[in-house]
């Protein structure tokens, strides 16, 4: 049956899965045959008490639920689609100088050090040149500079992923009063915990490093980018 | 008063030196071989990587430079003797305006580091030009 | 010391339209220093601010943003179509826009 009708020579009208659809192939294809699962009885025998309950009753396994819904309610399907991560734009390579355009930070100059499993690029200023931390960024909001910072065979800490930049998860549900003041008191801030403040140096003093070998880099990473009068950006080269 | 002769000398003729201001060569020079209309005429430049062609005075601007001794409607090989004798491409390139193009079209091409590098040793040269001079002027 | 800005400037030049009518849901904009189609291909899909001060404060602040999206060139000399999340006013015609430099493919 020609179901695929030819739209060009060798080119037909459907794809190879619609073909497969309609040929209705699924139906006869599965050929392993999973190990039988012994189900468990539906029902048991029970024995009652009382002179007319006959001793012996048939009941279910399995109670069925007290409550159920009225109306049948669908299902929603599960979707079987994963996001993959976000390809790494090609102008970006370990030891590229980026350039910050949204955020808090925005107009800063950056290292960037890998890119994470979730595609966010892992940046880092370094702290100590430029106030910048170690931090995740999307690469749609940063500009790939031609710029490179010989990292050598410097490798950034395994611990520090996705998991690490999480936030720590707050339990229950407080006011904005408890939150902020104790005993009529606005609370003091939290210190920055010393472990990353320690991961933070320990990366900071390899890149600065590789930085002070270059004349001027420390500077450049210091500085902000912005544009001037007469500065286009399409014209510009990075 | 006594007719003073013209003192412009920049004329589209047979072996002016000219610079394409657009299409796939533009930048190039090449050297004009024969007029063909008051639009166009035939251009070719063989040690500049422009081909034998006609092209409209409207995208061209004359130099200064012109080939003395081209007769008219010569050929690619004749151009390229004649260059290569009177050295017209070397005193292109030693112009101020071909050597002041080359520095723009040199800043253009500058990454984002080297634009800051030259901003560093622009404000290096106020600095130093500043101090002489608030010396020289005490 | 060095400039900060991080947006081009752009200016609304009214919505797409025929002779006669209007069609609001698209905003004409030229960007500064774009004269071709061709540098106007850089800025497809880069976000654009109309930002401007309304009276009444919103969460402590009078300013207010129109956020939008160049979508396409619009004609040769660099004119872009762009689209807002609600309509650009007509009194914003001439105004100008904030033509940011993401979402960045450099």
């Amino acid at each position: 049956m020609a179901r695929s009708k030819e739209i060009a020579p060798g080119v037909g009208r459907l794809s190879r899965s619609q073909v497969f659809a309609r040929r209705g192939l699924y139906k006869g294809l599965k050929k392993t045959e999973k190990a039988a699962v012994e189900e468990p009885a539906a029902t048991k025998e029970v024995t009652v008490g009382g002179e007319k309950n006959g001793g012996k009753r048939i009941v279910p396994t399995a109670k069925a639920p007290r409550f159920y819904p009225a109306e049948d309610v669908r299902q929603p399907k599960k979707s079987r689609k994963a996001p993959k991560p976000a390809k790494l734009r090609s102008s970006i390579t370990p030891g590229s100088v980026l350039i910050l355009l949204a955020g808090r930070f925005r107009g800063k100059r950056v290292v960037f050090l890998k890119q994470l499993a979730s595609g966010l690029l892992l940046v880092t200023g370094p702290y100590k040149v430029n106030g910048v931390p170690l931090r995740r960024v999307n690469q749609a909001y940063v500009i790939a500079t031609s710029t490179q910072v010989d990292l050598g065979d410097f490798k950034v800490d395994e611990k520090i992923d996705d998991a690490y930049f999480a936030k720590p998860s707050k339990k229950g549900s407080r006011s904005a009063e408890e939150e902020f003041f104790s005993e009529g008191k606005p609370k003091e801030k939290e210190a920055f915990p010393e472990s990353k403040a320690a991961d933070q140096k320990a990366v900071d003093a390899a890149i600065v490093a590789a930085v002070t070998k270059t004349e001027y880099l420390r500077k450049y990473l210091k500085s902000s980018w912005g544009l001037s009068k007469g500065q286009f950006p399409h014209q510009l080269v990075f | 008063m006594p007719d003073q002769p013209s003192n412009f000398k920049r004329f589209v003729e047979v072996g002016r030196v000219v610079l394409l201001k657009s299409g796939p060569q533009t930048g190039h020079i090449a050297v004009i071989a024969e007029i063909i209309d008051h639009n166009r005429a035939i251009i070719d430049g063989p040690t500049t990587g422009v081909p034998r062609q006609s092209f409209p005075y409207r995208h061209l601007t004359l130099t200064p430079f012109v080939l003395t001794k081209l007769p008219r409607a010569a050929g690619t090989g004749v151009i390229r003797k004649q260059l290569e004798k009177e050295g017209t491409i070397e005193k292109w390139n030693k112009s101020s305006w071909a050597q002041k193009r080359e520095a723009i079209e040199k800043r253009r091409k500058l990454n984002d580091f080297e634009r800051f590098a030259v901003m560093l040793a622009k404000k290096q040269r106020r600095d130093t030009v500043r101090k002489v001079v608030k010396k020289a002027s005490a | 010391m060095g400039s900060t800005r991080l947006y081009s400037k752009g200016r609304i030049l009214g919505h797409k339209r025929a002779k006669r009518n209007t069609r609001p849901n698209t905003s004409l904009v030229q960007i500064e220093g774009v004269a071709t189609k061709e540098d106007a291909q850089f800025y497809l899909g880069k976000r654009l601010a109309y930002v401007y001060h309304a009276k009444r404060e919103i969460q402590g602040s009078k300013v207010r943003v129109i956020w939008g999206r160049v979508t396409r060139p619009h004609g040769n000399s660099g004119v872009v179509k762009a689209k807002f999340r609600s309509n650009i006013p007509p009194h914003a015609f001439g105004a100008s826009v904030r033509v940011m430099l993401y979402p960045s493919t450099i």
